[in-house]
Order: structure tokens, then sequence, then C-alpha cells
């Protein structure tokens, strides 16, 4: 804890003004906060560049909850492109933070989000830049104590190296919680140690230095490869949820960016988990329960968002935005309230069943983009083991929709390698496209039909720990060739094109997903032999991996390929989601005999463990109905959502699912449809 | 006066301290969230893709800062100029902060055209010895073309060098001022950060420039 932090910026100046897009580094955004009173500093890190990190949910969010905690303050921090890295490093000047400019090194604690696999090298980026010890066991009692969570943090192994404690799970409490717990621990003198220790005892935190490897026998026989090295460290760290997300307001500060970011629009998250249940899918488990936020709640956050930062683009994000049980009344009330203003109101995440007419009118106000749709698997077959519950006869009438409606674009995404795959498979993708694409054909008035595209998004199938497909194995690269070129010379039609990404990044983030400890040191390794920004192809150095694998002796097709027995005990097992690992073991037999497994959101509990395990259920606003009549409006048909059947009561379970509980009618039903007046001058705009 | 069904607000507003790193299509982005926090009644242009009716003055390259940069808003409705600075200054960032706004006619020049002349003052950190020495000829770069540009052309007047007062804008690094007139021509212009990288000394070393800001605007 220091007094006060240095500002770099007079050095830092004249390399901001000499690099790329100087306002990456500039901060003084509007809605950048600043906290010089606080006596505890935490920097929170998106390990890649500022347009894609300034953006991250998770930031924003956890920058947030920090910053509202008395003595706390939480800045931003993001990686440098590689032209101001290499600046930093030629300077002697180490890598900063946004609102302070002061070295990372300076803060008590670093948080980094590992939003996907490929953000690894970056990390050992930003300790080295920061003059951080990369190893957690090398650090001395004064380097920052370093954190981390995200989906990555399911399987935290190959960076336990370089972490002194996860969060699993949602951190909005979590983090500050821990945070006010370390600052307690450090006025009191407490030592590195004591404090990790303590650490390890709060629910949902995994200090991997408190374990001991198992070996493999003793692995598969206890449940876990790692074993409690002290008495008070628990064998299972159990991810921690947010318990207040529903009834959370979906507004909450944001920085509005000068630099051109990737998602440069308002978001409010309207939801929070799917349990759709994709087998391939881990952001399904991970996030369990379902969370829906109240419609009001919705509308008012999305009123009071715009006028606050000046936006004129709202995303309802969530995995699954058109599943909300009342999606269509949101977006005719926001339609009705910024009509005639300018203002778009997208849907990042598009369900094929649940995107019919009513639907397509509903987003229909708007430019038209590309639309996008994830049948993920081209053939009944594979999406039955997938379980991927949508069929042909979704994908075309979700087309007819939109192209009726208006849209021109379609991009279809797909895997290819998922388990059980054939080559007729892989042809039922190019088949599907062409059949959709003369669907839309149909649907477009002659004159516009030259200007229909559909275009195909293979991507490899990348087995995710904490996933009923984490026991497959990749297909290897050369393989993942050959389906893709197989797909390519499938499609006849030349307004459909085929796009896949280069495998081999593909098999580095299997690794990752699934590595152990040992692949820690490899992580280590490739970085030191130069590999950084992984995720850019331009950056993705290849040699540099297969070069760190030889070198610790890490057999890493073995990783990313072999195949278990369902119940094999994998290296992730000490962390859970909630979702026991016997439910994924069923589930993935069920996949092998391509049996589906339905929605519990939408019917019975399908005895996950997440809800009696996190003691937790799915809050919805309202009764979700069969598949698509989310998207009827009120007044339609669908009959009236049981919220608002005028029988309020606070988490009413549902007859069907006793894990479902209904919003109160007082947080539904909003009908306010003003614009809000910030500095009284009515309404925002109008066409002239 | 102006035409009473027509509110074409012109707002004068400064780009400096960090934010003169902001390109002009960042400074006309962050301009637009600006207005539409302030809750202003701004209009949109009908069209496939609506947008806000404003338009910005003559762009200033990355680095150079203004004191008296100028942006055009079209209204629907009346709203009291003071009013709407008033609401503008709430919502907009220290560094990038309106000063004035009044009423333009609506057949008034574009702030993009009606002030080709720019007047720069230019903050060095060391005192060209000799005094300073300007050329005759600029080679820029231009869509990958090289070109030469003549200053006599652009450059209205001399450089006029003055000692700075201590602490000037609050940097003692800052020891002398170089005040200077750009015109900009239809065909092109010189920018003011070019001409002071190639000015030097009289014994040949380029300037030492901390900052350069355009301080005024005329037709
Ligand atoms: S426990 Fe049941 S209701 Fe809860 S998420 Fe799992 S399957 Fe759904």
């Amino acid at each position: 804890m220091r007094e006060h932090l240095t500002n770099l910026w007079p050095q830092v100046a004249p390399l901001v003004a000499a690099a790329d897009r100087p306002s990456r580094y500039i901060d003084h955004e509007f809605g950048a906060v600043r906290k010089p009173d606080a006596d505890f500093r935490f920097c929170m890190v998106y390990p890649d560049t500022y347009e894609l990190g300034q953006p991250n949910q998770a930031l924003r969010i956890l920058v947030n909850a920090v910053n509202a905690r008395p003595h706390l303050a939480a800045e931003r921090g993001f990686i440098p492109a590689p032209d101001m890295c290499d600046a930093l490093r030629r300077e002697g000047l180490p890598i900063f933070s946004m609102e302070s400019c002061a070295p990372f090194g300076e803060f008590d604690v670093i948080g980094f989000t590992l939003a996907h696999e490929l953000v690894a090298t970056n990390v050992l980026e930003a300790l080295d830049l920061a003059g951080i010890p990369l190893r957690a066991t090398d650090r001395a009692e004064d380097d920052p104590i370093i954190v981390a969570g995200g989906p990555c943090a399911y399987n935290p192994e190959p960076f336990y190296l370089f972490i002194d404690a996860f969060s699993i799970g949602e951190g909005e409490e979590a983090v500050p919680d821990a945070l006010e717990l370390i600052r307690q621990l450090r006025l009191q003198g407490a030592s590195r140690a004591d404090i990790l220790r303590a650490l390890a005892a709060q629910d949902g935190w995994y200090v991997p230095s408190l374990y001991r490897l198992r070996d493999e026998a003793a692995a598969q026989q206890a449940g876990s490869w790692l074993e409690p090295a002290q008495p008070g460290v628990p064998d299972t760290v159990v991810k921690r949820i947010y318990e207040g997300f529903a009834t959370s307001p979906g507004w909450e500060p944001c920085v509005v960016p000068y630099a051109e970011v990737v998602h440069d629009r308002l978001s409010v998250e309207v939801l929070r988990g799917c349990a759709r249940g994709c087998r391939f899918c881990q952001a399904g488990m991970m996030y369990r329960p379902v969370r829906e936020r109240s419609v009001r709640n919705i509308v008012e956050s999305v009123k009071a968002g715009l006028a606050h930062t000046g936006y004129d683009e709202v995303s309802l994000t969530s995995l699954s935005s058109t599943d909300h049980s009342r999606i269509a009344q949101v977006l005719e009330q926001l339609n009705c309230a910024f009509a005639g203003t300018g203002t778009r109101i997208s849907l990042p995440s598009q369900r094929l069943d649940s995107f019919g007419v009513d639907m397509a009118g509903l987003v229909a106000g708007q430019k038209k983009g590309g639309l996008t749709f994830a049948p993920e698997a081209g053939t009944q077959r594979l999406r039955n083991v997938i379980n991927k519950n949508v069929t042909e006869d979704d994908l075309f009438a979700a087309i007819d929709a939109a192209f009726a409606a208006g849209w021109r674009r379609c991009k279809l995404y797909f895997m290819i390698g998922l388990p059980t795959e054939t080559d007729e498979d892989v042809k039922g993708i190019a088949s599907l496209a062409q059949r959709a694409y003369d669907r839309a054909k149909k649907a477009v008035p002659p004159e516009q039909r030259g200007n229909i595209r559909m275009s195909v998004s293979a991507a490899l199938f990348v087995p995710k720990a904490q996933t009923p497909f984490q026991w497959d194995g990749q297909i290897p690269p050369e393989e993942a060739r050959r389906r893709a070129h197989l797909l390519r010379d499938s499609v006849k039609y030349k307004a459909v094109d085929v796009h896949w990404h280069d495998p081999a990044t593909s098999f580095v983030e299997a690794v990752m997903s699934r590595g152990g400890r040992l692949a820690a040191e490899w992580v280590e390794t490739a970085w030191k032999r130069g590999a950084r920004f992984d995720a850019w192809t331009e950056h993705f150095n290849e040699q540099a991996w297969r070069d760190a694998a030889d070198e610790v002796g890490l057999d890493v097709e073995a990783v990313a390929q072999t195949s278990y027995e369902p119940g094999y005990v994998m290296p992730w097992a000490h962390i859970s989601t909630g979702a026991s690992a016997r439910w994924l073991a069923k589930e993935r037999y069920r996949a092998a005999e391509e049996i589906t497994t339905p929605d519990c959101t939408f019917g019975a509990c399908s005895a996950c463990g997440a809800c009696p395990g996190l003691e937790s259920g799915n809050v919805l606003a309202a009764l979700r109905v069969a598949a698509g009549s989310n998207a009827v409006g009120d007044g339609v048909s669908a009959g009236p959502p049981e919220a608002c059947d005028g029988a309020a009561s606070n988490a009413r379970p549902s007859r069907r699912n006793p894990y479902i509980s209904l919003l109160a009618i007082e947080d539904d039903c909003a009908q306010e449809n003003a614009v809000p007046e910030p500095h009284g001058f009515g309404e925002g705009g109008g066409p002239q | 006066m102006t035409d009473p069904a027509n509110f074409r607000l012109r707002v004068t507003f400064c780009k400096q301290g960090r934010l003169c790193m902001l390109s002009h299509l960042e400074i006309a982005r962050a301009l637009e969230r600006a207005v539409r926090r302030a809750g202003l009644p701004y209009a949109i242009s009908q069209g496939f893709s609506p947008h806000m009716k404003i338009a910005f003055g003559a762009a200033l390259p990355v680095g150079v800062g203004g004191t008296c940069e100028l942006f055009d808003l079209q209204l629907t409705r009346y709203v009291a100029p003071q009013k709407a600075l008033a609401a503008l200054q709430a919502a907009s960032v220290a560094d990038l902060m309106p000063s004035a706004a009044r009423y333009i006619e609506h057949t008034a020049p574009a702030a993009s055209v009606a002030f080709p002349k720019s007047t720069y003052l230019a903050r060095l950190s060391a005192l060209p010895e000799g005094g300073v020495v300007v050329p005759e000829t600029v080679t820029v770069v231009r869509k990958k073309k090289e070109k030469t540009l003549a200053v006599g052309e652009y450059l209205l007047g001399e450089l006029e060098l003055a000692l700075a007062a201590d602490g000037d804008a609050g940097d003692a690094s800052v020891v002398a001022q170089l005040r200077f007139k750009l015109e900009s021509k239809p065909t092109g212009s010189l920018r003011p950060d070019v001409l002071l990288a190639n000015c030097t000394d009289g014994a040949g070393n380029t300037l030492q420039a901390a900052t350069i800001t355009r301080v005024a605007q005329e037709a």
C-alpha cells in the first residue's frame, strides 16, 4: 500500500505521440473514474489492446464494483500494441495503468481477465513489462498480488505458475470482498503467504501454490489431480455466482472511448446464463443457472445508458438474448421509445428457433447489417449429438422471416471436427447452406436476388474444460484442413462463400483448454521464444509454440487430441461450475446415442446439479414458452406471461421445475416510453 | 437576425492537453456523443442511415491543439444559446470543452471552409540560436506520392519568435513561443507540425516544439 502512484505520463507522452493510434493510451475519456483518496489500489487488466479490452463487460463491471467500495480504487490496464511494447522496453519504461498512468508494479493487486486461451502469453508480456517476476514463487513481499478470473479460470492449470489466486465464477462480489480482505491483512502487516492462505479459505478462490500434484493413478482414484497441501484449503473450488444479478440495474456507468473499439456501443446485459445445453459450449455450463432481468429494468437501463453515454446504439447482450421470456416486450417498448431518433437497437446473438416473423419485425426498424445464425452442424444427426436443438425447418423459417423483412446477408456458423463427425456431416454443411440460399432467394423480389449473400464460417472444434465434450480429442490439423477442403469443394453456389481459420491457433487453444500444470511451463517458454498477441493472425508465432513443446517435453498432440472415457478425471476436476462431473459424463453418453436433453428453463430440470450445488436457481421474468414464442408480443398470442397475471408473488416456483422462480410483478411491466430529459430539452432529437 | 425557423448553432470549443492526440474522426465522434449527452434537440438526416446533422470545422492534425475550434449543429427548435452551451459544457470533458455558442444564418458558409487562415502558436523547449530558418519548400508524402509544397504559398507574413513568460501554459520547460499564420488553399494545405519539423535554428538544428496550438481562425 503506497502513499501515491507515480505518474509516468511525462515520460510516456513522447512515445504515445509517436505510436500507432495514440488514443489507445491517453485515458481521459468521458466516464473514466479517479479515486485519488483510496489507499488500496487494484488494476484490472484485459490482456490485449485497448480496442479489444475497453468494451469488455467484465472489465467494466469489476472496475465499478471495486470503485463502489470505500478505500478501494480500481484502474484499467491494457497491453500496449506491439510497437508500444517495444518502445517501452527501448526506453526502459514499465507498462502503465490508464487513469493514473502509473506503473503496474505500484498497485496492490493486479487482476487479469482470462477471456480466452490465446491471451496467455500477453499475461506474461504484461508482467514482464511491469518488472514483476513471471512466477508467483519468485515474487517478493512488496510485489502486487496477481489474481485472475474469467472463462480460462475454469481450467486454471496452464496459468498456475503465474497467478497467485484465481477467482472462479462471477466477480461482482467476490473481487471487491477479496480486495477488502487483502487490504485488512496488509494493514495488519500480514505476509504474502498469510494473505494467500486467507484467500484460499474464501468461497470461489483457488490458490494453486497450496496444492500438490498427484500422479495419474492417485488422481483417478481420488477424483482430482490436486491435493490440498495444508489444512483449510478446499478439495474442490466451486464457482461464485452473483445472486443479485436479476434485480440489479442493467445500467451501470461506463467509459465512452475515443478510439474506435470492437463493440463501440452501449451494452445492457439482459440476462445471464443459457441452459440450452449445447454439449461443446463452456459458457452454457459456466453461467448456470439462468437469470433474467425484468422488462422495466432493461428498458430503463437502456434509456439511462444512452442518455448518460451519448451512444446512438445499444446492444442487448447475453449468451442468447432472444431466449429472454419477455424479449418481445423489451423490443416493442424500446422501438416505441426511440422511434425517429436514429438510435439502433441490436441483438448480438440470434437464436434460430426464436427468430420468427415477429422478431424479424421487431428488429427490422433498423439498418440491416448481416444476420448471423449458428446451426453448428450440417446434419440433424450431428445436431442431436451436440444437443443443438434446432432443425432445418427452424433455420429455413428464420431465413424466410429475415429475408422477407429486408435482410440480404446472412452468416452461418458451423464447427468442424465435432465428436462423431463424418464426411457426410461435413457435406451436410454445404447442402444446408445452399438450401438456405434457395430459401432466401424465394423470400426476396427477383430484382434484388443478386444482392443475397450467404457465408459459411467453419471453426475447428476445441474441446472445452467443464463440458460434456471435455473428454473428446481435437482432430489433428491435417485432418481439419482436409475436412475444410471437403466443405469448400462441396459448395457449388457462387453466392455462398466459405471461411475457416487456420487450425494452428485452434490447436494451441485445445492444448491450453485441456492442459495440466506442465502447460504453464510451455506457455512461459513460448513467450520467451517470442510468442505474444497469439489471437492476432499477423502475430501468431506457431514455431515458438512448437519449439517450446520440445523444450519442456510436453506432448502437445496428446494433450489436444487424446480422447478419454467419460468419467476419466481431467486436470481441472478440482474446479466446479456447479454442474457435476457425473452429469457431464451422462450427457456425453447421451450424445453417443444421439439423444437430446431439453433446456431446463423451458421445462423440467435435467439435474445438472448447478442449482442445488450452488443453492440457487433460475430466475425468469416470466415463464418461458415453447421455442419461438418468446418473440410474440403482448396482445398477439402465447398468453399473458405468468408474472403479469395478477397473482403477484416474489420468486414463485414453477410447477414444472422446482429450480425456476419468477421475478416479482413490481419488478416488471414498465410502460414508460419517454426518453429521459437529462438537461431539460425534451426528446433527444427528431427527424426534420 | 437569423431566420427564426432555422436553428443552426455554431459552437466554439477547445482541443487541448492529451486530447490533442485525437484524430479528427475521433474528435467528431466524441462531439456527437457530447451533443447527445447534452440532450439537445438535434436534427437527424433522413435516409437509409439516419445521422445527426452536425458539421465540423477545418481538421487539426493529430498532436495539434486548438483554442477556437468549431462545429455547427442543426437543432429542430430554439434553445437559448447560453442554455445550449451550459448543457454541452455539463456533458463534455475538460480538454474538449465548448466555450461559446451562437446561431448563424443557414446560408453562412460551412465552418470547414469559412476560415482558411489559421494562426498557430508553437511553444518551444529550446531557444533557437540565431533565429528560425524557414525552408523554401517542404516535401510531404500523400497517398504514397511525394509532393513538394512551396512554403510561401501557404505562410502568411513572418514567423514571430518571442521569449516565453515564466511558467508558460504551466510548463516551465517552455522558453520561447513561435507564432505564425498559414492559409489553406482549395488545392491543399501545409500542416503546421510539418512546417515546424522542417524549420531549423541558425545552426541547422530542428526546433523542439513542446506543443502546437491553433489560436485563431479567420476568413
Ligand atoms: S439444476 Fe436443473 S434447473 Fe438448475 S441449471 Fe441444472 S438442469 Fe437447469
